[in-house]
């Protein structure tokens, strides 16, 4: 059983269809939510969270269904909103006891998890400021504070790092990552930043207008994707790029010494630069790179998950 | 999860039952509510009627004390339903000021900062904080209705010379019950208009204009109508009848223009039913846009 089970969810709002047919387990360390906008990533994470009654189908957390055992579902869950979601009136440390209570901690127990918790996310010096006067990034940090006080099994963060510069997003970052290898929680991030997806998470769910466009383990598909090399080369080429691929790469020759070929996993970058020593041929630039989630998210964007890795190949080349 | 080491660990604590977090609802809304000066002001000055009360009930029992203010006679001091029903009414209308204070603190706080999505995604449910908010300003309006109202009628009851208590119980049931009846109304009328408005002040005022307005227009219907039931919009008409029926009052108003006690109890229902309606379309963690 995964973490989260879709079975032919839909969703239908104000007679607008906005999740087709979900169907699939989720259950990574760390779940990746992407999507352009309008793909249904918010729709669902407030489906998980009891707020829209599925229309057809199911989707279960932990095993429970996320409407009827929606209250048992909030309990084991924290949840980051996107957008601003606080009391400014009260002071930060306030604002997490409270929401720690509501959770069901005892008040005194509450209060403590709210220091720690703000200090953890590196609010303690202002947890008695009024969350009012926060910054952008300190808003952002209270929310996930909040979420992790009463100590969740499953945390939401529903495009955390929005709005924040690049040192904010690097602390998020690096928070999310520092969470997620204590190995307590399990993270469902959703995010339209690749970036941040690929940083942070282990799996991730791809969504098109509604639809599962991906679902997969990023750190597998990397695996299976072979490595691509573009070089530019001096000297013999038409040679060079024979005995390399009696090597068993497939390559391909350009004008001016440039050569693509796909490495496969147990050739190093090593045996190209020996076979080019003994050819006296020159490599004066090599970029090697493996698939991103970029690629990953573009293919299933465009549906290309289906082709083989020839077209793929011929595509890439 | 120590603050020492900051790094984080799961919690395998106890947690409290369910029905106990609404409480925790009420009390920040009360600890909120009663942050104001302006709350504390307000109570005190709701308070002051009861103290004169107390004062009268005191002098209404006690001759000697009369003798000494230089009082004579005790027709002005007659402690009866007509008295109490003065204290419940002025008591009534302070607790509508109280309520259109109070209420928008309650609500619009969590409204403007859009906190409905981060407190909803709680183990708690719609109804569940709409009964914490409302027990927080049921508790906040009964410190100034039936709570010294009945205080009063105890005191009268101990210091009358005669057997006043037992005699009088309707009085007390009469001061509950009308009390329970205006502060419920009151309650989700300022929780409901509050969720509309944003903005306290105007939320305020619109609270005062939902009491007062209809009751411009009822009078109106009735006028080009000619029926006395355009009296059913006014608001501050139907609860004196109620209230003089409940504690057994004489009825001040022409006969003519008497309402069925079953069209008052109908109309209020009816406006509490409103109240919830508009609390339902508006207090959810997700707004559907339709269209």
């Amino acid at each position: 059983m995964g973490i989260i089970d879709l079975d032919g969810l839909e969703v239908r709002l104000a007679n607008r269809l906005i999740l087709n047919g979900l169907t699939g387990e989720l259950k990574g360390q760390a779940i990746g939510l992407l999507g352009p906008n309008g793909a249904g990533k918010s729709t669902l994470i407030n489906t998980l969270l009891g707020f829209h009654l599925p229309s057809k189908g199911a989707v279960r957390v932990f095993g429970l269904d996320s409407h009827r055992d929606r209250a048992e579902i909030r309990s084991r869950v924290g949840y980051m909103p996107e957008s601003d979601s606080f009391i400014g009136n009260m002071s930060g440390v306030r604002f997490v006891r409270y929401m720690a209570e509501l959770a069901g901690m005892p008040p005194e127990v509450a209060l403590e998890r709210a220091h720690e918790s703000l200090f953890y996310v590196g609010l303690g010096e202002v947890r008695y400021r009024k969350v009012s006067t926060y910054s952008l990034g300190m808003k952002q940090l209270v929310k996930l504070a909040q979420a992790l006080a009463h100590g969740p099994r499953l945390l939401i963060l529903d495009e955390p790092t929005n709005g924040l510069d690049p040192v904010a997003r690097t602390r998020m970052i690096q928070l999310i990552k520092d969470i997620r290898k204590e190995g307590s929680i399990r993270l469902l991030i959703s995010s339209h930043l690749l970036r941040d997806i690929d940083e942070t998470c282990d799996e991730v769910l791809i969504l098109k207008n509604g639809g599962i466009a991906g679902l997969c383990n990023i750190e597998e598909e990397r695996r299976s994707n072979r490595s691509f090399v573009e070089l530019e080369t001096v000297g013999a080429t038409e040679r060079f790029s024979t005995s390399i691929e009696a090597l068993g790469c497939e390559c391909a020759s350009f004008p001016g010494g440039r050569i693509k070929l796909v490495i496969p996993d147990h050739i190093e970058a090593r045996d190209i630069y020996i076979i080019a020593s003994d050819q006296g041929v020159q490599i004066r630039r090599m970029n090697q790179r493996r698939d991103s989630l970029e690629d990953i998210f573009l293919r299933a964007m465009d549906n290309r998950a289906e082709r083989n890795g020839n077209g793929r190949l011929q595509a890439q080349l | 999860m120590a603050v020492y080491k900051r790094s984080y660990s799961a919690y395998a604590g106890t947690t409290t039952s369910a029905w106990t977090r609404i409480l925790v609802l009420s009390r920040y809304a009360l600890a909120e509510a009663w942050s104001s000066k302006i709350t504390i002001g307000i109570f005190i000055f709701c308070m002051l009627p009861v103290l004169s009360s107390m004062l009268g009930i005191y002098l209404a029992n006690n001759p000697l004390a009369r003798e000494l203010i230089g009082l004579r006679g005790n027709q002005n001091f007659t402690i009866g339903a007509t008295f109490f029903l003065k204290i419940l009414q002025g008591q009534c209308w302070l607790a509508l000021i109280l309520a259109s204070w109070v209420a928008p603190r309650l609500i619009s706080f969590d409204l403007s900062d859009n906190a409905l999505p981060i407190l909803l995604s709680h183990p708690i449910s719609r109804v569940g904080y709409l009964l914490g908010k409302f027990i927080a300003l049921f508790t906040c309006l009964s410190a100034v209705t039936w709570f010294p109202c009945l205080l009063l009628f105890a005191y009268q009851g101990y210091t009358s010379p005669t057997p006043w208590f037992a005699a009088n119980l309707r009085i007390a049931s009469g001061l509950l019950l009308g009390s329970i009846i205006w502060i419920t109304l009151l309650a989700f009328l300022g929780l409901a208009l509050s969720s509309w408005v944003k903005w306290r002040v105007v939320a305020t005022g619109i609270i005062f204009a939902a009491v007062f307005v209809p009751a411009g227009v009822g009078a109106i219907v009735s006028a080009v109508l000619r029926t006395k039931w355009g009296l059913l919009l006014n608001l501050p008409f139907m609860m004196s009848n109620l209230w003089q029926r409940l504690l057994g009052a004489p009825e001040s108003f022409n006969a003519s223009f008497s309402i069925p006690t079953v069209a008052i109890a109908i109309m209020l229902s009816l406006c509490c039913v409103v109240c919830l309606g508009m609390l339902n379309k508006r207090i959810r963690a997700r707004e559907v846009v339709r269209g």
